[in-house]
């Protein structure tokens, strides 16, 4: 057991260290530098270079690309390598190794015809970066695309992120690179929401600390902002705030795998808390940092539009609205 | 049975099971707080369940066996905890004796006061009250007057006490006095275990936003602490006991998610029964309030667990003990709200069942506004947050 700690301590060590390093990197050249150190194949197994450690590990190396503000897919990636290992292990290792990049459409389904498909699908984080696609299907079910075959189209959408713009993505007729089966679509996507609340906490409580910085520097009425109480406080809401989140998600994704379909207590609960949480810090960061919190410059919003994204997708009162759906079934029995 | 043979029964695997089976079938069901015939023990009643409790290892769990404890850890004392939580059963009338005065007394006393202590603790025969704020002390006992003078080997107590819980039945006050100078702030202050019944000692009930008496002023004029009864040493006692009271703020009441959660449970049951009610919990808004409250009970459980695994772990917990304290404080007092606004929205008459929810409710709604002023308050707990877990610099 101590030795999974240790490593999971290493693979944050490694993932913080990478993160700094990929400044000002693109997207390819950032996943060659996360595939080289091994980060993009914490979840895939070792057959196609993994690790195959547990999701809890995952979610401190998204935490500090968020931070870092890193212009790639890491989710998709990371869960895109342990999806189709054992499907197309060739695919899978290029992802894994940083030579291939994956995203997925949370936005739209398409129509399957005749092994055929056609639709509009949205919200892909670096679509136009991309290769590969993941998008739902009509009836339950995704399919993995080829965004360079023929009958598809990507374009940039409008959307908060300014570091992975997100991408639209229409098909007549595409050839479908694999099918996938209700189930393993299903937990893509309910661990891609996880590891985004985790990438979302890992950014608020960078903020906080650049708040906590700012106004230890900052001098005002002949004093540091920091001895005035009522900041004091502020960043003491703050904090109660991150370590409310922190520990439902830990525990939502200690048992993630008991729970695959995403409808369970701890999952729910830890959608609500970073959803609510982490955008909280953030803006209070901002506030924090007065007249120069709201620049352009001071980068900030860069922060906030993640994580403001995540939130949103995190969706706290549809979160809420399957908790007590859950709950009326768990307290009737 | 002994406590002594309990300890081998705790033990097994089945520790939890044990004592959910043991509760279910011993708790009287007029004293759960949500009986439609609900009658609050006596304090006769009372001492001798909590006595009972103790025999059957769901008090004293992680203090030594040769105290009277039961010698497991904070695991246990956990597990014990969350199935206390789940039934609504009385509040202990010793609090102070088993979760601030007993982790002191294990800290700081002697030997031979310790065996003189805490099983009479455990056992109920002493009842404990904790006298350390005064009129001109609340949050800030550097301000602190009750003096302690020497009287031979003795001590001779005068001054005032005031928001001291149970001081009506306690058999001993955990005193904070000042031996020491005004000027030496905290570093004047002694800690004794100064008896009650003793004509130097007066109490007087302070009525509460209940209706309740459950505080109290103690007045002391002369009155006497034997050399045996002193706690530490002089002036050093008090900076050994700050070290304790950390931990203890986040261990203390660790039944409390848990009761939360019950408490929850309560009020959906009562609307479920009720016409009127149960369309509110079809309605959007209570669904998503009702929600945030089980959200909330979450995030404390999930706190007060990491607070036992560090612990057992060996880990420092630091100022954390805030964080539970703080989050429960305030989120409970939000579901107090909801709870009252939800029942009192029933059909008149109210059913029984209704009505016991209601006068539970009603009670809990104020009962909770003290939360987020005892065992320090918001702004203490905000301070804390921010000069030990965050760490933040005094600026100047």
């Amino acid at each position: 057991m101590s030795d999974g700690f240790e490593a999971a301590a290493e693979i944050a060590r490694t993932a913080r260290r990478a993160a700094e390093a990929c400044a000002g990197l693109d997207a390819a050249a950032t996943a060659r530098r996360l595939g080289g150190d091994g980060l993009l194949g914490v979840l895939a197994p070792e057959a196609v270079g993994g690790l195959a450690l547990p999701l809890s590990v995952a979610a401190p190396v998204v935490a500090a690309a968020e931070a870092a503000l890193l212009p790639f897919p890491l989710v998709e990636a990371l869960l895109g390598a342990r999806l189709l290992a054992g499907r197309q292990d060739d695919l899978a290792a290029a992802i894994v190794a940083g030579e291939a990049i994956c995203t997925a459409a949370p936005a739209g389904a398409l129509r399957s015809e005749g092994g055929r498909l056609s639709g509009t699908v949205g919200h892909a984080p670096l679509g136009t970066a991309a290769r590969w696609l993941f998008a739902a299907v009509d009836g339950g079910g995704a399919a993995l695309l080829d965004l360079h075959a023929n009958g598809v189209s990507v374009v940039e959408e409008p959307g908060l992120e300014l570091e992975r713009p997100l991408a639209h993505v229409a098909l007549q007729d595409a050839p479908a690179a694999l099918m996938l089966d209700g189930a393993a679509w299903t937990t893509f996507q309910a661990d891609a929401l996880l590891l985004r609340a985790a990438g979302a906490l890992g950014a608020a409580e960078h903020c906080m600390q650049r708040a906590i910085a700012h106004i230890t520097d900052r001098k005002q009425f002949g004093r540091a902002l920091v001895s005035f109480q009522g900041l004091r406080f502020e960043l003491a809401r703050h904090k109660l705030a991150l370590e409310g989140a922190r520990g439902t998600l830990g525990h939502a994704l200690s048992v993630a795998g008991q729970d695959p379909c995403g409808q369970d207590v701890a999952r729910l609960v830890a959608r609500v808390t970073v959803a609510e949480a982490a955008p909280a810090i953030v803006e209070g960061a901002i506030q924090l940092h007065g007249g120069m919190g709201f620049t352009w410059d001071l980068g900030l919003h860069r922060h906030l539009r993640r994580v403001k994204a995540a939130a949103l997708a995190l969706d706290a009162v549809a979160a809420r609205g399957a908790l007590v759906e859950r709950l009326d079934q768990l307290w009737a029995a | 049975m002994s406590a002594a043979e309990s300890v081998a029964v705790v033990g097994t695997p089945d520790y939890r099971t044990r004592h959910r089976t043991w509760l279910a079938a011993n708790l009287p069901p007029h004293w759960r707080a949500d009986a439609v015939d609900y009658r609050p023990p006596s304090l006769d009643e009372a001492k001798a369940w909590e006595a009972e409790l103790h025999r059957q290892g769901l008090w004293g769990i992680a203090w030594p066996r040769e105290y009277g404890g039961h010698g497991l850890s904070l695991r246990e004392h956990l597990i014990a905890n969350q199935e206390i939580g789940r039934l609504p059963m009385p509040e202990s009338q010793n609090s102070i004796g088993k979760e601030l005065a007993g982790p002191i007394i294990l800290a700081i006393a002697t030997e031979e006061q310790k065996r003189r202590y805490l099983p009479a603790i455990l056992e109920m025969r002493e009842i404990w009250c904790q006298g350390f704020s005064e009129p001109e002390a609340g949050s800030d006992l550097a301000g602190l007057r009750t003096r302690a003078t020497r009287d031979g080997a003795a001590w001779r107590v005068n001054g005032q006490k005031v928001w001291t819980s149970g001081a009506h039945r306690a058999q001993r006050c955990l005193l904070l006095a000042r031996t020491g100078s005004m000027e030496a702030r905290h570093g004047g202050l002694s800690l004794f275990a100064l008896r009650m019944d003793q004509p130097g000692v007066t109490v007087r009930p302070l009525r509460q936003i209940t209706g309740e008496a459950e505080y109290c002023e103690v007045f002391f004029d002369d009155a006497l602490v034997e050399p045996e009864d002193a706690l530490g040493e002089p002036e050093a006692g008090w900076q050994a006991a700050v070290r304790v009271l950390e931990v203890e703020r986040g261990t203390n009441r660790m039944y409390r998610a848990w009761r939360f959660e019950q408490e929850l449970r309560h009020l959906v049951t009562a609307c479920r029964n009720e016409p009127a009610l149960a369309r509110l919990l079809e309605d959007g808004h209570y669904r998503q309030r009702i929600a945030q409250v089980q959200v909330d009970v979450e995030v404390l459980k999930r706190m007060v667990e990491q607070v036992v695994d560090d612990l057992v772990g060996g880990q420092p917990i630091g100022g954390r003990g805030s964080l539970s304290k703080q989050h429960w404080s305030e989120a409970h007092q939000r579901f107090a709200a909801l709870a009252l606004e939800m029942v009192e929205q029933a059909s008149y008459p109210p059913s029984p069942e209704v009505a016991a929810a209601q006068r539970r409710f009603r009670k809990l709604y104020l009962q909770a506004r003290a939360e987020t002023i005892y065992a320090g308050t918001t702004q203490i707990q905000l301070g804390i947050i921010a000069d030990r877990i965050l760490k933040l610099p005094r600026g100047a």
